[in-house]
């Protein structure tokens, strides 16, 4: 090759070079990025779900860039932040997080990042949007941080007259909670059911409240104590350790009282905990949310589809089905106020507005939520609740109930 | 009045695990007057280690209960060679703040060896309970109760009758003054918290049989200090009558007053002990009262 052909070519290929360099920042131009940040606990107690529950918030939020983002020129762009499931840790965290992404909403975990950020949001005009049940010490009105399911309280009354619906006669359910001081939320969730069986003893009779470590040394007792009561349920939405000391206790006494899980403590992970699943046979897991069954339903299509084309990787069971559900209700809310306000210029303020102005629909979640219609004075939907039901049947995860009314729960 | 009888054996046999995690403290401290924050950690470490023998490689039991406390016990060692062996001759407070780092970095090995997930514990000793005519007693904590008994005695024995244990309670007192009358402070130092690594596994496995395994099994390291404190950080003995008490008083707290109250008392009656006896006696029920000359 001559001299002049190289010299040619050379400036062929930078003038091909300036070309697509020139289009390049017209497209940058078109494309507007909003931040979102993800609270994440990959190393505390909530370590062994984390890496499943953000690879559901993160498949979504993929889904979104790829589908709807693509066609009106928006970016959601996120990061992870380690808490650690850690208020201090949170509120150590969250000027750094502020400054670095400046993000229009905060993707929460738990608890600890309800306490640490219940104060200032408000202030930053910052809305956080948590995947689980809510919490009664929340419940506030003009709250920035949201639930799209009710409290854990609304959740285990919903299951235990849909129960008593089952098991037919007058009398009130026999009922027992476990339950740990370990962390406020624990504590709360029983106090909310308590309050909700004294007001309604015609609905539920609770035994006993049982308060425990979050590793208990031995249930035996404690359970030997339910079962003379003749309890008809046993309520643990702590966590898998608990559950498990509960079902050796309740076998130790040869007995076999139902137990209802929640979500991030539900059969798959207590199963697991146990050996199997098959160990839980009969017990159950309620929550407001899809119930990630074998069956084919909207939310498992949806599911097949992330994992399909937007690279999603974690199993389907109930802790993917809350990161998705957390997702899914999220890119809806920003889908609203872009609708409402313009691609340019979305802030905080303006998600949190668009969540109160439009309901999201249960087709926009994909069947994972009920249509969720939020108003300042929860922090949750106050109307239309519904909790799902799911048990093991033969070994396996099976639906056996769909949209069981949440009966009104007062505040506690 | 049956059933008020099977919560005091119940708890006095739950106490006695206590006494059994709280041996570890003893015996390192015995030999080093280091107070092993991570001692908890330890019982997670040995946790681990029969999780991997039994469920990973699918060892019976009678092959991994020996294998999983060997390797325990080269834990132990290796612990002791890497992070406290230089900090002979130094002060206590060094060391003591060394097993506080220890306690992060145990947490972090665990997450990054064997990763965060809920794991199954192998069911050690038999589900089915004992049952005496309306009484239950839980088999692993019957059980695990012997071993505490035996382990207690073989330990007293061992540190007031051998010249082995002599020695390491010389090394206690003070290591520049053992080393100079020829007692090897690092083996004695080694072999401690090789002992104090078996024990936290043997202790692990009755605690954890059948049950499930995280890090935050490491809470019982806590539970067991209210024992060690109120029997006195250098009694062997002293910890069976130690966790005896405190297992009975919490049982008792838990199957009769936290109904009542409607929280958990229990949980808090260890320490509660812990601190009154502390008030009255602050070297614990057997501890060592040091007269010191100036």
């Amino acid at each position: 090759m001559s001299y002049h052909t190289k010299r040619g070519l050379r400036g062929l290929l930078t003038a091909a070079a300036l070309a697509v360099a020139a289009s390049m920042p017209m497209k940058a131009q078109a494309e507007t990025t909003y931040n979102l940040a993800l609270l994440s606990d990959f190393s505390g107690p909530y370590a062994d779900i984390m890496p499943v529950l953000a690879g559901g918030r993160e498949a979504v939020f993929t889904w979104w860039n790829e589908t709807r983002g693509k066609e009106i020129g928006v970016t959601l762009n996120y990061k992870n932040y380690e808490t650690r499931y850690d208020a201090a840790q949170v509120a150590s965290l969250w000027p750094g997080i502020k400054s670095e992404l400046d993000p229009i909403a905060v993707v929460g975990l738990g608890g600890p990042d309800v306490a640490a950020l219940a104060e200032r949001l408000p202030e930053d005009k910052i809305p956080m949007f948590m995947a689980t049940a809510a919490y009664g010490y929340a419940w506030q009105p003009e709250s920035w941080i949201f639930n799209p399911r009710p409290t854990y309280s609304h959740e285990s009354a919903g299951f235990l007259n849909w129960m008593r619906e089952q098991r037919g006669g007058d009398g009130p359910l026999k009922v027992a909670i476990l339950a740990s001081e370990a962390s406020p939320a624990y504590v709360d969730m029983a106090k909310g059911l308590e309050l909700y069986a004294e007001e309604h003893p015609d609905e539920i009779d609770l035994v006993e409240v049982i308060y425990t470590e979050v590793q208990p040394t031995d249930l035996t007792g404690q359970m030997r104590r339910v079962v003379r009561a003749g309890t008809e349920a046993l309520i643990i939405q702590t966590n898998t350790s608990i559950v498990v000391a509960a079902k050796r206790g309740l076998q130790a006494n040869g007995a076999n009282i139902p137990i209802m899980m929640s979500s991030h403590n539900g059969l798959p992970a207590s199963g697991g905990a146990l050996g199997g699943l098959e160990q839980l046979e009969g017990d159950f897991e309620a929550y407001g949310m899809a119930i990630a069954a074998d069956e084919d339903t909207p939310a498992r299509q949806f599911y097949e589809t992330l994992v399909a084309d937007h690279g999603l990787e974690a199993p389907w069971n109930v802790v993917t089905a809350m990161g998705v559900s957390q997702a899914l209700y999220i890119v809806a809310v920003i889908d609203h106020a872009i609708e409402a306000n313009g691609v340019e210029g979305l802030t905080g303020e303006m998600v949190r507005e668009a969540l109160f102005a439009k309901p999201i629909t249960t087709e926009e979640t994909h069947g994972f939520l009920p249509t969720l219609t939020f108003t300042p004075e929860a922090p949750f939907p106050l109307e239309g609740l519904k909790v799902n039901v799911g048990t093991v049947k033969d070994g396996k995860i099976t639906i056996e109930a769909t949209g069981v009314d949440v009966p009104d729960v007062k505040k506690w | 009045m049956l059933y008020f009888i099977n919560d005091i054996i119940t708890g006095a046999l739950i106490g006695l695990l206590y006494s059994l995690v709280a041996m570890g403290f003893v015996v390192i401290y015995r030999a080093s007057k280091v107070f092993n924050f991570a001692q908890g950690e330890l019982v997670i470490i040995g946790g681990f280690i029969v999780w991997f023998t039994t469920m990973q490689l699918g060892l019976s039991l009678w092959l991994s209960i020996p294998l999983s406390l060997i390797l325990a016990g080269l834990v132990g060692y290796a612990i002791e060679r890497i992070f406290l062996t230089k900090l002979i001759g130094e002060s206590v407070f060094s060391m003591v703040m060394v097993t506080v780092g220890l306690l992060i970095l145990l947490r972090g090995l665990v997450l990054l060896l064997f990763g965060p997930a809920v794991r199954p514990f192998p069911i050690i000793f038999p589900l089915k309970p004992l049952f005496l005519g309306d009484m239950l007693i839980p088999m692993n904590l019957l059980l695990g109760g012997i071993i505490t008994i035996v382990a207690a005695v073989g330990l007293s024995w061992f540190f007031n009758r051998t010249r082995s244990g002599l020695r390491m309670t010389a090394v206690a007192e003070d290591h520049v003054v053992a080393s100079s009358m020829g007692i090897s402070v690092k083996g004695s130092i080694a072999f401690a918290w090789v002992l104090g690594a078996i024990l936290s596994t043997i202790g692990a496995m009755i605690f954890l049989s059948g049950k499930s395994l995280t890090f935050l099994a490491s809470d019982i390291g806590f539970a067991a200090l209210p024992v060690a404190l109120f029997a006195g950080l250098e009694s062997i003995g002293g910890l069976i009558l130690a966790g005896v008490i405190i297992g009975v008083a919490q049982s008792l707290t838990t199957n009769y007053l936290d109904p009542l109250i409607g929280g958990s008392l229990g949980s808090v009656v260890p320490y509660i002990i812990m601190l009154a006896i502390l008030l009255i006696r602050p070297t614990g029920l057997f501890g060592w009262r040091t007269i010191e000359r100036v």
